[in-house]
Protein backbone atom coordinates (compact mmCIF):
# COMPACT_ATOMS: atom_id res chain seq x y z
CA UNK A 1 0.00 0.00 0.00
CA UNK A 2 2.67 2.42 1.14
CA UNK A 3 4.98 1.49 -1.72
CA UNK A 4 2.18 1.94 -4.31
CA UNK A 5 1.57 5.41 -2.90
CA UNK A 6 5.29 6.17 -3.02
CA UNK A 7 5.52 5.06 -6.63
CA UNK A 8 2.62 7.30 -7.55
CA UNK A 9 4.29 10.28 -5.89
CA UNK A 10 7.51 9.46 -7.68
CA UNK A 11 5.70 9.28 -11.01
CA UNK A 12 4.05 12.63 -10.45
CA UNK A 13 7.39 14.14 -9.50
CA UNK A 14 9.07 12.76 -12.61
CA UNK A 15 6.20 13.96 -14.79
CA UNK A 16 6.30 17.44 -13.22
CA UNK A 17 10.05 17.49 -13.75
CA UNK A 18 9.63 16.60 -17.41
CA UNK A 19 6.96 19.24 -17.89
CA UNK A 20 9.26 21.78 -16.20
CA UNK A 21 12.13 20.82 -18.50
CA UNK A 22 9.85 20.88 -21.52
CA UNK A 23 8.68 24.39 -20.64
CA UNK A 24 12.29 25.54 -20.65
CA UNK A 25 12.24 25.04 -24.42
CA UNK A 26 9.55 27.68 -24.84
CA UNK A 27 11.83 30.67 -24.89
CA UNK A 28 10.80 33.97 -26.44
CA UNK A 29 13.89 35.61 -27.92
CA UNK A 30 15.55 38.37 -26.01
CA UNK A 31 18.54 39.82 -27.80
CA UNK A 32 20.80 42.75 -27.04
CA UNK A 33 20.70 44.98 -30.11
CA UNK A 34 23.72 47.27 -30.61
CA UNK A 35 24.05 50.36 -28.45
CA UNK A 36 23.43 53.02 -31.08
CA UNK A 37 23.13 56.25 -29.09
CA UNK A 38 23.71 56.04 -25.39
CA UNK A 39 22.32 58.68 -23.07
CA UNK A 40 24.49 61.80 -22.97
CA UNK A 41 25.21 62.35 -19.30
CA UNK A 42 28.21 62.50 -16.96
CA UNK A 43 29.79 59.14 -16.07
CA UNK A 44 28.58 59.22 -12.45
CA UNK A 45 24.99 59.61 -13.64
CA UNK A 46 25.36 56.76 -16.09
CA UNK A 47 26.92 54.59 -13.38
CA UNK A 48 23.77 54.94 -11.25
CA UNK A 49 21.50 54.17 -14.19
CA UNK A 50 23.70 51.25 -15.18
CA UNK A 51 23.40 49.74 -11.71
CA UNK A 52 19.64 50.20 -11.27
CA UNK A 53 17.99 50.67 -14.66
CA UNK A 54 20.08 49.25 -17.50
CA UNK A 55 19.07 45.64 -16.92
CA UNK A 56 15.69 46.43 -18.45
CA UNK A 57 16.00 49.94 -19.94
CA UNK A 58 18.95 49.38 -22.26
CA UNK A 59 20.33 47.05 -24.92
CA UNK A 60 22.81 45.70 -22.36
CA UNK A 61 20.53 43.30 -20.54
CA UNK A 62 22.42 40.75 -18.43
CA UNK A 63 20.19 38.09 -16.92
CA UNK A 64 21.38 36.26 -13.80
CA UNK A 65 20.91 32.46 -13.93
CA UNK A 66 17.65 32.51 -11.97
CA UNK A 67 16.09 34.83 -14.54
CA UNK A 68 16.99 32.32 -17.27
CA UNK A 69 14.65 29.72 -15.78
CA UNK A 70 11.06 29.53 -16.99
CA UNK A 71 8.67 30.93 -15.80
CA UNK A 72 10.89 33.76 -14.43
CA UNK A 73 12.38 34.07 -17.92
CA UNK A 74 8.96 34.76 -19.45
CA UNK A 75 8.24 37.54 -16.95
CA UNK A 76 11.66 39.13 -17.38
CA UNK A 77 11.48 38.97 -21.19
CA UNK A 78 8.12 40.71 -21.20
CA UNK A 79 9.32 43.34 -18.70
CA UNK A 80 12.49 44.09 -20.64
CA UNK A 81 10.61 44.49 -23.93
CA UNK A 82 8.09 46.86 -22.31
CA UNK A 83 10.85 48.76 -20.51
CA UNK A 84 12.88 49.27 -23.69
CA UNK A 85 9.84 50.44 -25.61
CA UNK A 86 9.20 53.12 -22.98
CA UNK A 87 12.76 54.23 -22.28
CA UNK A 88 15.97 52.83 -23.73
CA UNK A 89 19.19 54.38 -22.44
CA UNK A 90 21.13 52.74 -25.31
CA UNK A 91 19.17 54.64 -27.94
CA UNK A 92 17.94 57.79 -26.20
CA UNK A 93 21.11 59.70 -27.19
CA UNK A 94 19.61 60.37 -30.62
CA UNK A 95 16.89 62.57 -29.08
CA UNK A 96 17.42 66.30 -28.48
CA UNK A 97 19.10 67.09 -25.14
CA UNK A 98 15.93 68.51 -23.50
CA UNK A 99 14.08 65.27 -24.25
CA UNK A 100 16.90 63.23 -22.74
CA UNK A 101 16.66 65.36 -19.60
CA UNK A 102 12.88 65.00 -19.52
CA UNK A 103 13.34 61.23 -19.50
CA UNK A 104 15.71 61.56 -16.56
CA UNK A 105 13.26 63.76 -14.65
CA UNK A 106 10.63 61.11 -15.19
CA UNK A 107 13.08 58.44 -14.05
CA UNK A 108 13.84 60.32 -10.82
CA UNK A 109 10.13 60.70 -10.14
CA UNK A 110 9.43 57.04 -10.74
CA UNK A 111 12.26 56.19 -8.32
CA UNK A 112 11.14 58.68 -5.66
CA UNK A 113 7.54 57.50 -5.81
CA UNK A 114 8.65 53.91 -5.41
CA UNK A 115 7.36 52.86 -8.82
CA UNK A 116 10.80 52.04 -10.25
CA UNK A 117 12.67 49.75 -10.22
CA UNK A 118 9.48 47.66 -10.20
CA UNK A 119 8.88 46.54 -6.60
CA UNK A 120 8.40 42.96 -7.84
CA UNK A 121 11.80 43.16 -9.57
CA UNK A 122 13.51 44.63 -6.51
CA UNK A 123 12.39 41.75 -4.32
CA UNK A 124 14.48 39.36 -6.41
CA UNK A 125 17.17 41.86 -7.43
CA UNK A 126 17.80 43.91 -4.28
CA UNK A 127 21.09 45.18 -5.74
CA UNK A 128 19.12 47.31 -8.22
CA UNK A 129 17.67 49.48 -5.45
CA UNK A 130 18.56 53.16 -5.81
CA UNK A 131 20.24 54.34 -2.63
CA UNK A 132 19.58 57.82 -1.25
CA UNK A 133 23.12 58.72 -2.27
CA UNK A 134 22.62 57.58 -5.86
CA UNK A 135 19.27 59.35 -6.07
CA UNK A 136 21.06 62.53 -5.04
CA UNK A 137 23.53 62.08 -7.90
CA UNK A 138 20.64 62.06 -10.38
CA UNK A 139 18.85 64.99 -8.70
CA UNK A 140 21.99 67.12 -8.51
CA UNK A 141 22.70 66.56 -12.18
CA UNK A 142 19.21 67.71 -13.16
CA UNK A 143 19.04 70.52 -10.61
CA UNK A 144 22.27 72.45 -10.79
CA UNK A 145 22.38 75.59 -8.60
CA UNK A 146 20.36 78.38 -10.19
CA UNK A 147 22.47 80.59 -12.45
CA UNK A 148 23.11 84.08 -11.13
CA UNK A 149 21.00 86.74 -12.80
CA UNK A 150 17.67 86.55 -14.53
CA UNK A 151 16.97 84.49 -17.63
CA UNK A 152 17.15 86.52 -20.81
CA UNK A 153 13.85 87.93 -22.02
CA UNK A 154 12.20 85.54 -24.46
CA UNK A 155 10.78 86.53 -27.79
CA UNK A 156 7.16 87.48 -27.17
CA UNK A 157 5.93 87.46 -30.76
CA UNK A 158 4.36 83.97 -30.69
CA UNK A 159 2.58 84.61 -27.39
CA UNK A 160 1.48 88.09 -28.51
CA UNK A 161 0.02 86.80 -31.77
CA UNK A 162 -1.78 84.04 -29.92
CA UNK A 163 -3.22 86.46 -27.36
CA UNK A 164 -4.46 88.85 -30.04
CA UNK A 165 -6.11 86.03 -31.96
CA UNK A 166 -7.77 84.74 -28.80
CA UNK A 167 -9.13 88.16 -27.82
CA UNK A 168 -10.33 88.81 -31.37
CA UNK A 169 -12.19 85.49 -31.37
CA UNK A 170 -13.59 85.91 -27.85
CA UNK A 171 -17.12 86.54 -29.14
CA UNK A 172 -17.10 83.34 -31.20
CA UNK A 173 -17.72 79.78 -30.09
CA UNK A 174 -15.00 77.40 -31.14
CA UNK A 175 -16.05 74.04 -32.57
CA UNK A 176 -13.92 71.46 -30.82
CA UNK A 177 -13.61 67.80 -31.82
CA UNK A 178 -14.17 65.19 -29.12
CA UNK A 179 -11.21 63.28 -27.74
CA UNK A 180 -10.63 59.88 -29.46
CA UNK A 181 -12.04 58.16 -26.36
CA UNK A 182 -15.34 60.03 -26.80
CA UNK A 183 -14.85 62.67 -24.12
CA UNK A 184 -16.27 66.02 -25.19
CA UNK A 185 -14.42 69.26 -24.60
CA UNK A 186 -15.62 71.20 -21.53
CA UNK A 187 -15.32 74.89 -22.51
CA UNK A 188 -16.40 76.10 -19.07
CA UNK A 189 -13.14 74.85 -17.51
CA UNK A 190 -11.76 78.39 -17.56
CA UNK A 191 -14.41 79.41 -15.02
CA UNK A 192 -13.60 76.63 -12.56
CA UNK A 193 -11.79 77.38 -9.34
CA UNK A 194 -8.10 77.05 -8.56
CA UNK A 195 -6.99 73.77 -7.04
CA UNK A 196 -3.28 74.51 -7.29
CA UNK A 197 -0.59 75.83 -9.59
CA UNK A 198 2.81 74.52 -10.61
CA UNK A 199 6.07 76.00 -11.79
CA UNK A 200 7.44 73.25 -14.02
CA UNK A 201 11.02 74.35 -14.41
CA UNK A 202 11.87 70.91 -15.80
CA UNK A 203 10.14 71.74 -19.08
CA UNK A 204 9.77 75.54 -18.81
CA UNK A 205 6.01 75.50 -18.45
CA UNK A 206 3.61 76.80 -15.82
CA UNK A 207 0.24 75.39 -14.97
CA UNK A 208 -3.01 76.18 -13.22
CA UNK A 209 -5.01 73.23 -11.99
CA UNK A 210 -8.71 74.05 -11.90
CA UNK A 211 -11.60 72.07 -10.49
CA UNK A 212 -15.37 72.06 -11.02
CA UNK A 213 -17.90 72.54 -8.17
CA UNK A 214 -17.88 68.83 -7.27
CA UNK A 215 -14.10 68.95 -6.89
CA UNK A 216 -14.19 72.14 -4.82
CA UNK A 217 -16.86 70.70 -2.49
CA UNK A 218 -14.81 67.51 -2.09
CA UNK A 219 -11.78 69.59 -1.07
CA UNK A 220 -13.83 71.69 1.36
CA UNK A 221 -15.04 68.46 2.99
CA UNK A 222 -11.64 66.77 2.63
CA UNK A 223 -13.13 63.80 0.79
CA UNK A 224 -10.45 63.46 -1.83
CA UNK A 225 -9.63 59.75 -1.89
CA UNK A 226 -11.49 58.52 -3.76
CA UNK A 227 -12.75 61.70 -5.39
CA UNK A 228 -16.54 61.64 -5.79
CA UNK A 229 -18.10 60.84 -9.16
CA UNK A 230 -18.64 64.03 -11.11
CA UNK A 231 -15.29 65.51 -10.10
CA UNK A 232 -13.51 67.18 -13.01
CA UNK A 233 -10.06 68.76 -13.14
CA UNK A 234 -8.51 70.84 -15.87
CA UNK A 235 -4.77 71.38 -15.99
CA UNK A 236 -3.88 74.32 -18.19
CA UNK A 237 -0.28 74.66 -19.36
CA UNK A 238 1.51 77.68 -20.78
CA UNK A 239 5.09 78.28 -21.79
CA UNK A 240 7.02 80.30 -19.23
CA UNK A 241 7.75 83.72 -20.71
CA UNK A 242 10.77 85.26 -18.94
CA UNK A 243 10.70 89.07 -18.94
CA UNK A 244 14.46 89.42 -18.51
CA UNK A 245 14.06 90.77 -14.96
CA UNK A 246 13.48 87.50 -13.17
CA UNK A 247 9.74 87.17 -13.66
CA UNK A 248 8.17 84.54 -15.88
CA UNK A 249 4.70 85.28 -17.13
CA UNK A 250 2.20 83.00 -18.83
CA UNK A 251 3.35 82.79 -22.43
CA UNK A 252 1.82 80.79 -25.25
CA UNK A 253 -0.99 78.41 -24.34
CA UNK A 254 0.17 74.82 -24.81
CA UNK A 255 -2.67 72.54 -23.78
CA UNK A 256 -5.52 71.80 -21.43
CA UNK A 257 -5.87 68.33 -19.93
CA UNK A 258 -8.86 66.86 -18.13
CA UNK A 259 -9.49 64.15 -15.57
CA UNK A 260 -13.19 63.36 -15.14
CA UNK A 261 -14.29 60.98 -12.39
CA UNK A 262 -16.96 58.38 -13.11
CA UNK A 263 -16.18 55.09 -11.43
CA UNK A 264 -18.59 53.10 -13.64
CA UNK A 265 -18.32 54.80 -17.02
CA UNK A 266 -14.53 54.94 -16.88
CA UNK A 267 -13.97 51.72 -14.94
CA UNK A 268 -11.52 50.44 -17.58
CA UNK A 269 -9.25 53.49 -17.12
CA UNK A 270 -9.09 53.47 -13.31
CA UNK A 271 -12.34 55.37 -12.82
CA UNK A 272 -11.18 58.49 -14.65
CA UNK A 273 -11.87 59.82 -18.11
CA UNK A 274 -8.67 61.31 -19.58
CA UNK A 275 -8.47 63.90 -22.32
CA UNK A 276 -6.09 66.51 -23.69
CA UNK A 277 -6.52 69.27 -26.24
CA UNK A 278 -3.47 71.04 -27.63
CA UNK A 279 -2.90 74.50 -29.12
CA UNK A 280 -5.37 77.35 -29.44
CA UNK A 281 -7.20 75.35 -32.12
CA UNK A 282 -7.76 72.69 -29.43
CA UNK A 283 -6.70 69.64 -31.38
CA UNK A 284 -7.64 66.46 -29.51
CA UNK A 285 -4.65 64.38 -28.44
CA UNK A 286 -4.26 60.71 -29.32
CA UNK A 287 -4.58 58.54 -32.41
CA UNK A 288 -7.27 56.36 -30.89
CA UNK A 289 -8.89 55.63 -27.53
CA UNK A 290 -5.76 53.74 -26.50
CA UNK A 291 -3.97 56.99 -25.68
CA UNK A 292 -5.63 56.79 -22.23
CA UNK A 293 -3.18 53.99 -21.42
CA UNK A 294 -0.38 56.55 -21.63
CA UNK A 295 -2.21 58.78 -19.12
CA UNK A 296 -2.88 55.91 -16.73
CA UNK A 297 0.73 54.73 -17.05
CA UNK A 298 2.11 58.09 -15.95
CA UNK A 299 -0.39 58.37 -13.09
CA UNK A 300 0.21 54.80 -11.91
CA UNK A 301 2.78 55.82 -9.24
CA UNK A 302 0.04 57.83 -7.48
CA UNK A 303 -2.65 55.13 -7.70
CA UNK A 304 -2.93 55.10 -3.92
CA UNK A 305 -3.91 58.75 -4.14
CA UNK A 306 -6.72 57.92 -6.59
CA UNK A 307 -4.35 58.55 -9.52
CA UNK A 308 -4.13 62.28 -8.74
CA UNK A 309 -0.76 64.04 -8.56
CA UNK A 310 -2.05 67.46 -7.47
CA UNK A 311 -2.08 68.26 -3.77
CA UNK A 312 -5.09 70.62 -3.60
CA UNK A 313 -4.85 73.95 -1.80
CA UNK A 314 -6.64 73.84 1.53
CA UNK A 315 -9.20 76.51 2.48
CA UNK A 316 -11.57 75.89 -0.39
CA UNK A 317 -14.86 77.29 0.98
CA UNK B 1 -2.03 32.51 21.95
CA UNK B 2 0.49 35.25 22.53
CA UNK B 3 3.29 32.80 21.81
CA UNK B 4 1.65 31.80 18.56
CA UNK B 5 1.42 35.45 17.47
CA UNK B 6 5.08 35.90 18.27
CA UNK B 7 5.91 32.92 16.11
CA UNK B 8 3.71 34.26 13.31
CA UNK B 9 5.25 37.71 13.23
CA UNK B 10 8.53 36.79 11.47
CA UNK B 11 6.50 34.74 9.02
CA UNK B 12 4.32 37.75 8.24
CA UNK B 13 7.37 39.93 7.73
CA UNK B 14 8.79 37.33 5.37
CA UNK B 15 5.49 37.06 3.47
CA UNK B 16 5.32 40.84 3.20
CA UNK B 17 8.82 41.06 1.82
CA UNK B 18 8.11 38.38 -0.77
CA UNK B 19 4.60 39.41 -1.80
CA UNK B 20 4.97 43.14 -1.21
CA UNK B 21 2.32 44.28 1.22
CA UNK B 22 0.57 47.54 0.40
CA UNK B 23 2.74 50.30 1.81
CA UNK B 24 2.06 53.84 0.70
CA UNK B 25 5.06 55.90 -0.28
CA UNK B 26 5.02 59.00 1.99
CA UNK B 27 5.03 61.23 -1.09
CA UNK B 28 1.77 59.66 -2.27
CA UNK B 29 -0.16 59.85 1.02
CA UNK B 30 -3.44 61.71 0.42
CA UNK B 31 -3.33 65.20 1.87
CA UNK B 32 -4.38 68.77 1.19
CA UNK B 33 -1.71 71.42 0.78
CA UNK B 34 -2.57 72.99 4.13
CA UNK B 35 0.72 74.89 4.31
CA UNK B 36 -0.47 77.10 1.43
CA UNK B 37 -3.82 77.92 3.06
CA UNK B 38 -4.70 81.57 3.46
CA UNK B 39 -5.01 82.14 7.19
CA UNK B 40 -6.13 85.46 8.59
CA UNK B 41 -9.07 87.83 8.56
CA UNK B 42 -9.28 88.48 4.83
CA UNK B 43 -12.11 90.55 3.32
CA UNK B 44 -12.71 87.83 0.68
CA UNK B 45 -11.29 84.42 -0.24
CA UNK B 46 -9.28 85.06 -3.42
CA UNK B 47 -9.29 81.45 -4.58
CA UNK B 48 -13.06 81.68 -4.94
CA UNK B 49 -12.44 84.00 -7.89
CA UNK B 50 -11.68 83.05 -11.48
CA UNK B 51 -8.13 82.94 -12.79
CA UNK B 52 -6.98 85.83 -14.94
CA UNK B 53 -3.31 84.94 -15.10
CA UNK B 54 -0.29 83.91 -13.05
CA UNK B 55 3.44 84.58 -12.87
CA UNK B 56 6.55 83.30 -11.18
CA UNK B 57 9.21 85.50 -9.61
CA UNK B 58 12.37 83.43 -9.94
CA UNK B 59 14.49 85.85 -7.88
CA UNK B 60 12.05 86.00 -5.00
CA UNK B 61 11.14 82.31 -5.28
CA UNK B 62 7.42 83.09 -5.33
CA UNK B 63 4.45 82.30 -7.53
CA UNK B 64 1.41 84.53 -7.92
CA UNK B 65 -2.07 84.02 -9.28
CA UNK B 66 -4.33 86.93 -10.24
CA UNK B 67 -8.04 86.33 -9.76
CA UNK B 68 -11.02 88.43 -10.74
CA UNK B 69 -14.76 88.73 -10.27
CA UNK B 70 -17.13 88.39 -13.24
CA UNK B 71 -16.74 92.03 -14.34
CA UNK B 72 -12.95 91.86 -14.24
CA UNK B 73 -12.71 88.48 -15.97
CA UNK B 74 -15.14 89.53 -18.69
CA UNK B 75 -12.93 92.53 -19.43
CA UNK B 76 -9.63 90.65 -19.22
CA UNK B 77 -10.70 87.87 -21.57
CA UNK B 78 -12.40 89.98 -24.23
CA UNK B 79 -10.54 93.28 -24.16
CA UNK B 80 -13.95 94.80 -24.88
CA UNK B 81 -12.80 98.22 -23.65
CA UNK B 82 -9.65 99.98 -22.55
CA UNK B 83 -8.98 99.47 -18.87
CA UNK B 84 -10.85 97.53 -16.22
CA UNK B 85 -14.40 98.86 -15.83
CA UNK B 86 -16.02 100.05 -12.60
CA UNK B 87 -17.18 97.11 -10.52
CA UNK B 88 -13.97 95.13 -11.14
CA UNK B 89 -12.54 93.35 -8.13
CA UNK B 90 -9.18 91.66 -8.44
CA UNK B 91 -7.05 89.79 -5.97
CA UNK B 92 -3.54 88.38 -6.11
CA UNK B 93 -2.12 85.69 -3.95
CA UNK B 94 1.67 85.40 -3.83
CA UNK B 95 2.91 82.14 -2.43
CA UNK B 96 6.43 81.11 -1.53
CA UNK B 97 7.41 77.91 -3.33
CA UNK B 98 8.36 74.42 -2.32
CA UNK B 99 9.44 71.40 -4.29
CA UNK B 100 6.48 69.34 -5.42
CA UNK B 101 6.99 66.13 -3.44
CA UNK B 102 5.19 64.22 -6.17
CA UNK B 103 7.01 65.73 -9.13
CA UNK B 104 10.70 66.51 -8.99
CA UNK B 105 11.07 69.27 -11.59
CA UNK B 106 8.09 71.22 -10.31
CA UNK B 107 7.44 73.77 -7.57
CA UNK B 108 4.09 74.24 -5.88
CA UNK B 109 2.68 76.85 -3.48
CA UNK B 110 3.97 76.89 0.10
CA UNK B 111 3.10 79.53 2.75
CA UNK B 112 1.40 82.64 1.37
CA UNK B 113 3.62 85.71 1.36
CA UNK B 114 0.96 88.26 0.56
CA UNK B 115 -2.61 88.77 -0.58
CA UNK B 116 -3.55 91.95 -2.40
CA UNK B 117 -6.90 93.37 -3.43
CA UNK B 118 -7.68 95.98 -6.07
CA UNK B 119 -11.22 97.24 -6.47
CA UNK B 120 -12.58 99.83 -8.83
CA UNK B 121 -15.67 101.54 -7.46
CA UNK B 122 -18.57 102.91 -9.49
CA UNK B 123 -17.07 106.40 -9.35
CA UNK B 124 -13.77 104.95 -10.68
CA UNK B 125 -12.08 105.21 -7.28
CA UNK B 126 -9.28 102.68 -6.87
CA UNK B 127 -8.79 100.87 -3.58
CA UNK B 128 -5.68 98.86 -2.81
CA UNK B 129 -5.24 96.56 0.18
CA UNK B 130 -2.29 94.38 1.06
CA UNK B 131 -2.09 91.59 3.63
CA UNK B 132 1.10 89.91 4.85
CA UNK B 133 2.35 87.70 7.64
CA UNK B 134 1.09 84.60 9.35
CA UNK B 135 -1.77 84.94 10.03
CA UNK B 136 -2.26 87.42 7.19
CA UNK B 137 -2.80 90.96 8.49
CA UNK B 138 -3.47 94.18 6.65
CA UNK B 139 -0.24 96.10 6.08
CA UNK B 140 -1.37 98.65 3.53
CA UNK B 141 -4.55 100.34 2.39
CA UNK B 142 -4.72 103.10 -0.18
CA UNK B 143 -7.48 104.77 -2.13
CA UNK B 144 -7.42 107.31 -4.91
CA UNK B 145 -8.82 108.44 -8.22
CA UNK B 146 -5.80 107.04 -10.03
CA UNK B 147 -4.18 103.64 -9.48
CA UNK B 148 -0.92 103.56 -7.51
CA UNK B 149 2.18 101.94 -9.04
CA UNK B 150 1.41 98.49 -7.75
CA UNK B 151 -2.21 98.69 -8.92
CA UNK B 152 -1.03 99.83 -12.35
CA UNK B 153 1.32 96.86 -12.53
CA UNK B 154 -1.41 94.39 -11.54
CA UNK B 155 -4.01 95.93 -13.84
CA UNK B 156 -1.58 95.77 -16.78
CA UNK B 157 -1.17 91.98 -16.56
CA UNK B 158 -2.95 90.57 -19.56
CA UNK B 159 -5.11 87.49 -19.26
CA UNK B 160 -3.58 84.07 -19.78
CA UNK B 161 -4.88 82.54 -23.01
CA UNK B 162 -7.58 79.97 -22.20
CA UNK B 163 -9.37 78.90 -25.38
Amino acid sequence: MASAYGARVLWIAVLAGLVFLGLQLIRPTLTNPPVTAELQAPPEVRAVLRQSCYSCHSNETKLPWFDQVVPAYWIVTKDVKEARAHLNFSEIGKLPAPQQKAALYEAVNMIQLGAMPLPSYLRVHPGAAVSAENLKVLRDYLNPPAPAGAAAAADTSAADAQYKGWIAASNQTLTVKASPNGIEFLPDYKNWKTISSTDRYDNHTMREILGNDVAVKAIAENHINPWPDGTAFAKVAWAQQPDGKGVSQTGAFIQVEFMIRDSKKYASTKGWGWARWRGTDLKPYGKDADFSKECVGCHEPVRQNDYVYTMPLGGQQ
Amino acid sequence: MRVRMKLLAPGMVFLCSVLGCAKTNPRVVTTLNTGAMLNGALPANPIQGRVITSWIDKNAGTMSTLYGNDVAVQYARTGAQVGYPAGSALSVVTWTQKEDPRWFGGNIPAAAKSVEYVTIAADKHYTYQRYEGSPLKQVDQEAGVTPNDRESYLLSQRAAVMP
